[in-house]
């Protein structure tokens, strides 16, 4: 017997309530605030007219905006590949390793990842800290790890704590899954060792790979309570990430329009890289 | 009939407790609760002495910790429409930012202009810049004065320092004496309001209202007087530079590395708490260094709060009845000091017994001194006509950037102070301000 049309959906349902309740609408009504601008008229409160693209093109004229883009843009191309390639040598490193320590590595490892952001950023906000800093205590500097110039990569240092073991244990779960006949048929053939990881391991590992690239592109350009909890330490500029600088449009200068006109922007690029990216990476070969 | 008499014996004793307290305005029968939002420590307790005198009226206090925290959520609320308490607290300098959303209420239609009197002078200029409209009752405020290490300023045979040319001849003093490992002062280089209470002091006005426009300099000559002078001792390494409430100014202050600094009056209570028994004692505050040696103290003020009233409000009489007597009443006073620290902004406040208190922090900390002696004196001395804009929270974030770029060596001062005017002045333009 065929089940009524209905059922699916009625499954689906709670999904699609709660997709269109805290996606869809959120978004929808982002958009919609981005068509507005405030009018003042002397004293008192602005009223908020309607604006057409005005927040758009303000957005494509705001140099700290798009500073904010680059500084990603600069940090992803550095955090990403340092720490994909430390999550895969240790995943690498834990799945050729035996016994009792395996497990106590992959608990370890992946540790940080439980910690939440903003605890994160507290304990190393006080790791950075000049006078207080055990390694300007044990190395007898005062290097300021604070300071505006550094501080971006103090922040990918905390990032890279945090998910380099979440990312391990993807890529580990990867590589555990390889069926074993694979590695038979490899050492029959006399591959070993790091031939065993170059020729078999590797490109199984590909598809994973991509998934956590594409994840943590998506993550690096949301990064927001790192900088914003190491900001009462020192100077940390505003626009350090595109979401600090959109939460204080709308927090500070209370210009929710024109945050969520740079929301939109954001996700749209976001959105984008991700695209450009899994284009050039399918080209290679299949995936 | 016992549930009367109760009432009536409770009120007749609440009565006497008041005595000295002006006549609040009549509460509102019937019941009410009200939403209060603040960060004053202890103030749930200072509450209950409200409830036993306002039998009918419940008071529901949430305490977001201050700061931006709080700011944003009732920027939001208030944006929203929805969610926001009856009474919130805000500083000074945040207050127009808020009367600009319009989600204040104008308190004078409730009669508020009656309490001007009981109030310092320059703090009702604050929460009511035009004299006609209020939107707000004053709380506490932060009127300048210097707190130093007496026992390490003898140590290095340094005089207390009464204008800033011998603060800055001590500097240079303690920095030699002890081969450039201890500093006579600090530049709190993320607040704009540290520095703006500086230039205050002497007569610098950032903002102004012009007619139907406003006026903005933040790089006006005093300003750059001020931070001119400070760049100076900074760059020869005479003062630091560490970060206001960091660990590591407070570590540096204890272990006697920083042994002096210009804080409001809330911010003795922060050094006894912050230090505990580290140089406990030891300490002093003196008036504010002058330009000009004199007799009258001119001072500036660096933060201090406000209670408003949200336009969401359902209780508006009870809410501002309530943030009357929260700042104007004896016993909240009292609480309000010895719980939270805060420097009463009303007049017969500045007299209280209590601030005199030697046995008790912050007093206790800084010897036994008569320390509200000092800001009560400063307070006085406080320019009354200084004003905010409403869109001071971009200024307050700008600064630090201009402040960083300067300590980095890539602006002078002066440089540093016109790029924080030109580009704040550009951010209240993109706003719609009619500024210039």
């Amino acid at each position: 017997m065929k089940p009524p049309r209905a059922v699916p959906w009625l499954f689906l349902s709670p999904f699609l309530v709660l997709f269109a309740a805290f996606y869809v609408a959120p978004v929808l009504y982002a958009g919609y605030l981005s068509l507005f601008i405030k009018k003042r008229a002397g004293f008192g409160p602005a009223k908020e007219v309607f604006g057409g693209l005005t927040n758009y093109v303000r957005a494509f004229q705001d140099s700290e905006f798009l500073t904010s883009l680059l500084n990603i843009l600069k940090f992803a191309a550095v955090q990403i590949p340092l720490m994909i390639v430390l999550a895969t040598a240790l995943a690498l490193a834990l799945d050729a390793s035996r016994g009792r320590l395996q497990g106590f590595f992959r608990t370890a490892f992946y540790l940080p990842y439980t910690i939440p952001s903003v605890i994160a950023g507290l304990l190393w906000g006080y790791l950075y800290s000049r006078n207080l800093s055990p390694f300007n205590q044990i190395t007898g500097r005062s290097f300021d790890f604070l300071g505006s110039d550094v501080v971006l990569w103090s922040i990918a240092n905390i990032v890279t704590w945090t998910w380099t073991g979440y990312n391990m244990i993807t890529l580990y779960a990867a590589l555990q899954n390889i069926p074993s006949d694979l590695y038979e048929a490899a050492r029959i053939d006399g591959a070993d060792g790091w031939n065993l990881t170059r020729f078999i391991k590797l490109p199984l590992l590909k598809p994973s790979l991509l998934l956590v690239l594409i994840f943590s592109i998506i993550g690096t350009m949301q990064i927001f309570s790192e900088p914003f909890v190491i900001r009462p330490l020192g100077y940390v500029p505003d626009n350090i990430t595109p979401n600090t600088y959109l939460y204080l449009v709308a927090t500070r200068d209370g210009n929710f329009s024109y945050a969520a006109t740079l929301a939109i922007l954001l996700a749209v690029f976001t959105l984008l890289l991700s695209a450009v990216f899994l284009r050039f990476t399918r080209r290679g070969g299949e995936v | 009939m016992n549930k009367v008499l109760m009432t009536a014996l409770t009120a007749l004793l609440a009565g006497s407790a008041l005595a000295a307290d002006p006549a609040f305005p009549k509460a509102p029968s019937g019941k009410v609760t009200l939403e209060v939002w603040s960060w004053v420590p202890g103030l749930d307790k200072t509450v209950q002495a409200f409830e036993k005198a306002y039998p009918n009226i419940d008071v529901k206090v949430t305490n977001l910790g201050g700061g931006p925290q709080t700011y944003t959520k009732l920027l939001t609320t208030l944006k929203a429409g929805t969610g926001a308490p009856d009474v919130a607290q805000i500083e000074y300098g945040f207050l127009p930012a808020f009367v600009d959303t319009g989600g204040l209420t104008d308190l004078s239609t409730l009669g508020a202009n009656n309490y001007k009197k009981y109030f310092v002078p320059w703090t009702w200029g604050q929460v009511s810049p035009d004299g006609k409209a209020v939107f707000a009752i004053p709380q506490d405020t932060g009127p300048f004065a210097m707190v130093y290490n007496d026992a390490a300023l003898k140590k290095y045979g340094v005089a207390v320092p009464r204008t800033w040319a011998e603060y800055e001849k001590a500097a240079a003093t303690v920095y030699t004496k002890s081969g450039g490992q201890v500093k006579l002062g600090n530049f709190y280089a993320t607040f704009a309001p540290w520095f703006m209470a500086l230039a205050w002091a002497d007569g610098a006005q950032f903002f102004k209202r012009d007619g139907d426009r406003w006026v903005q300099t933040l790089n006006n000559p005093t300003a750059k007087k001020v931070l001119n002078y400070w760049y100076g001792m900074i760059k020869k390494g005479h003062v630091g530079t560490l970060n206001a409430f960091t660990s590591d100014y407070w570590n540096a202050v204890g272990a006697g590395k920083v042994l002096s600094n210009m804080e409001a009056a809330w911010g003795p209570g922060g050094y006894a708490g912050s230090l505990k028994n580290k140089t406990a004692g030891q300490w002093r505050a003196a008036n504010l260094p002058q330009w000009t040696a004199g007799s009258t103290v001119r001072s500036g003020n660096w933060g201090g709060s406000s209670n408003v009233v949200t336009a969401q409000s359902k209780n508006k009489e009870a809410a501002m009845l309530f943030s009357l007597w929260l700042n104007l009443s004896q016993s909240a006073i009292t609480n309000n000091w010895v719980n939270g620290g805060l420097f009463p902004a009303s007049d017969a406040g500045l007299d209280l017994a209590v601030l005199k208190d030697k046995t008790k922090n912050p007093s206790k900390f800084f010897g036994g001194q008569d320390i509200s002696a000092v800001y009560a004196r400063a307070s006085r001395g406080v320019n009354v006509n200084f004003q905010w804009a409403p869109w001071f929270p971009f200024a307050n974030d700008n600064f630090n950037k201009q402040m960083d770029l300067m300590l980095k060596g890539r602006l002078t001062p002066d440089q540093a102070l016109d790029a924080w005017q030109r580009e704040t002045l550009a951010e209240a333009k993109k706003q719609g301000y009619d500024v210039r």
